[in-house]
C-alpha cells in the first residue's frame, strides 16, 4: 500500500527525514514513533502530499506521489483520511457538517451525505450529536468528530498525527478503539505517537524513528 | 462540475455572503466607490464628445468678400460654391444686409458705422457644411479651398475647434490613464478586503484542501461571492451617478445658469452595462487573486 525508496526529506540545511526505506501492507496498523523532531510529522505530511520529498520516492497504492502535481494532490487526497492532535474542525459549522465536508467538496448529493453522517457517527459514538457544535463537545469527542471526518469517504488509508496528544488516558482508548475498529475493516492506519503506554494497550508493527532515521521497521 | 456540486458551492457562497456581512459591504462600498469615480469620468468625457460632435456638425463658414469683387461674380460664386456636395446650406449676406443685422443687435453702433462709411462690413457667403464633413482637418480643407483672389476673409472658428478637439484628446488620454488607475486602486483595495474574509475562513478552506478539494471547488464561492460584489457595487454606483447628475450638475447649472450644451446626458445604457461588466469583472478578479495568493500557501 505505502512504499518508500530512498525517501529524504530536508528543510534548508536541516534534515528531516534521511534515505528512508519502507514498505506498509494494505490493511496494517502502524505506529509512526520517536522523540521530538524525530521525523514522525514529515513522514506523515510527506503521506498526505502537504510537502515533497528532497529525494527518493513513494508510492501510494502503486502511484508515485513525488511525480504527483500539487493540483492533483486532491486526488491522493480523497483516498485518505487525516486526523490532527488539534482536530482541525471548523467551529462555525455544526458537527455533521464538519463530518460531511469531505463528501460535499467531491459532489455528493446532499441526502446522501446526511445518511453517510448519521452512519458515521453512530460508529464513533456520536449519534444525534450532528447540530452540535465543536466548540461545545470535550476534546475526545471533538476528536471523534475528526475521525468520523476522516473515514466517513471509507478511505483506504488512515493518518493519525498525534491523535491522543490532546486526550486524557480514557478518552485516547476510545479514541485508539475507533481506529482499531477501522483498522478491522480493512483500512490501513498509520498513527504517529509517542505514547508508550498506548502502543503497549494497542501492540502493532511500530516505526522508530531518530534523527530523520528509520532505526526500527 | 456536477448540479449537485454547484449547488453546494452555491450555497457556501450564499453563506459567506452572509457571515461576512461587514467585510462584503466593505467590498461593495470600494467597488461602487471607484466605478463612481470611474462613472463621473465617462459621463465628463462622453458629454464633450457630444459637445465637439455637435459642433462639428454644425460647423458654420462665413466668406468674406474683397470690396472690389462686383456682385455679379459674387452670385456666380455662390452658386459655384452651391454645386458643391459638401456644402448643406449656402446665403449671401450683401453689405447692407450685414449693417443692418448688426444695427439690430448692437445699440449705437449705427453711428460708428456711419463714421466709417460704406463698405466697413463686408459681403459675406455663409455657408453651412453637410454632417459629413465633421473633423477639423476636413472643415480646414474646405475653407482653404475657398481662399483665393475672391475672398478677404475665411472665417470658421477653425483654431478654437481644432484647441478644443486637442483638449478633448488630452482630456480621453487622462479620463483613460485615470480611469486605469481607478481600476487598479480599486482592485488593491478589494483584494485586500477579501484578504480579511479569506483570512477569517482561513481554518475551513485548509480543512477543505485536506479533505480533498479542488483548488476550483475552493475558489468558486468566493469567485461567486466577488461577483456579487461587483455587481452591486456596480448598481450602487449607477444610482450615484444619476444622483450626481440630478442633484448636483442639474442644480449647478440652473445656479449658474449655464446653458453650455443643455443639459448633461446620462452615460448610454451600453456604457453603464459596461460599467456594471467592469464591475462583476472588477469583483470576480480581486476574489481570485486573494484566494489563489492564499490557496498557494496551504499545504
Amino acid at each position: 500500500m505505502i512504499r518508500l525508496y530512498h525517501l529524504t526529506k530536508r528543510y534548508g540545511e536541516i534534515e528531516a527525514l534521511h534515505d528512508i526505506n519502507l514498505h506498509v501492507e494494505k490493511g496494517a496498523f502502524v505506529y509512526v514513533t520517536g522523540p521530538s523532531g524525530a521525523g514522525k510529522s514529515t513522514l506523515l505530511k510527506l503521506l498526505y502530499g502537504a510537502v515533497k520529498p528532497t529525494e527518493g520516492k513513494l508510492l501510494i497504492g502503486g502511484t508515485d506521489i513525488t511525480r504527483l502535481d500539487r493540483r492533483r494532490i486532491y486526488q491522493l487526497r480523497r483516498n485518505m483520511g487525516v486526523v490532527f492532535q488539534d482536530f482541525k474542525l471548523i467551529p462555525r459549522r455544526t458537527v455533521a457538517e464538519n463530518v460531511g465536508l469531505s463528501l460535499e467538496v467531491i459532489g455528493t448529493p446532499r441526502d446522501e451525505i446526511d445518511r453517510r453522517v448519521n452512519a458515521v457517527l453512530g460508529v464513533v459514538g456520536l449519534k444525534g450529536r450532528g447540530k452540535e457544535y465543536p466548540p461545545t463537545l470535550s476534546g475526545g469527542e471533538q476528536q471523534r468528530v475528526a475521525v468520523a471526518r476522516a473515514i466517513i469517504n471509507d478511505p483506504a488509508i488512515v493518518l493519525a498525527d498525534e491523535p491522543t496528544g490532546n486526550l486524557d488516558g480514557a478518552m485516547a482508548i476510545e479514541v485508539m478503539e475507533i481506529l482499531q475498529a477501522i483498522n478491522l475493516r480493512g483500512t490501513t492506519v498509520l498513527v504517529a505517537t509517542h505514547d508508550a503506554a498506548l502502543m503497549q494497550r494497542f501492540p502493532y508493527r511500530t516505526l522508530r524513528f531518530r534523527q530523520g532515521r528509520l532505526v526500527r521497521s | 462540475m456536477s448540479l449537485v456540486g454547484l449547488g453546494h458551492i452555491l450555497r457556501r457562497a450564499r453563506r459567506s455572503l452572509w457571515e461576512n456581512l461587514y467585510l462584503n459591504v466593505v467590498a461593495v462600498g470600494v467597488i461602487a466607490a471607484a466605478l463612481l469615480l470611474l462613472g463621473v469620468f465617462l459621463t465628463v468625457q462622453y458629454n464633450l464628445s457630444g459637445m465637439v460632435e455637435s459642433w462639428g456638425k454644425d460647423v458654420h463658414l462665413s466668406a468674406y468678400f474683397h470690396p472690389d469683387v462686383p456682385e455679379s461674380r459674387r452670385f456666380d460664386l455662390r452658386e459655384h460654391i452651391a454645386q458643391d456636395g459638401r456644402v448643406a446650406d449656402i446665403r449671401y449676406v450683401s453689405e447692407e444686409d450685414a449693417q443692418a443685422w448688426l444695427v439690430e443687435r448692437v445699440e449705437g453702433v449705427e453711428d460708428i458705422l456711419d463714421e466709417l462709411g460704406t463698405g466697413a462690413l463686408p459681403a459675406s457667403l455663409e455657408i453651412s457644411l453637410t454632417d459629413e464633413v465633421a473633423s477639423p482637418a476636413e472643415i480646414a480643407a474646405f475653407a482653404e479651398g475657398l481662399e483665393g483672389a475672391d475672398f478677404a476673409v475665411v472665417d470658421y472658428g477653425g483654431e478654437w475647434v481644432e484647441r478644443f478637439n486637442a483638449f478633448l484628446s488630452l482630456l480621453q488620454l487622462l479620463a483613460a490613464v485615470l480611469g486605469a488607475l481607478i481600476v487598479v486602486a480599486a482592485v488593491f483595495l478589494v483584494v485586500n478586503t477579501v484578504n480579511l474574509v479569506v483570512y477569517s475562513r482561513r481554518d475551513e478552506l485548509e480543512v477543505q484542501r485536506l479533505v480533498g478539494a479542488t483548488d476550483g471547488t475552493i475558489t468558486a464561492p468566493f469567485l461567486i461571492e466577488g461577483g456579487v460584489q461587483g455587481l452591486v457595487g456596480g448598481l450602487f454606483a449607477l444610482a450615484g451617478l444619476a444622483l450626481v447628475q440630478r442633484l448636483v450638475v442639474v442644480r449647478l447649472q440652473s445656479a449658474l445658469d449655464l446653458e453650455v450644451a443643455g443639459e448633461l446626458a446620462a452615460l448610454p445604457p451600453a456604457v453603464a452595462v459596461g460599467l456594471l461588466m467592469i464591475g462583476l469583472a472588477l469583483g470576480t478578479l480581486a476574489a481570485w487573486i486573494s484566494v489563489a495568493r492564499f490557496l498557494s500557501r496551504v499545504p
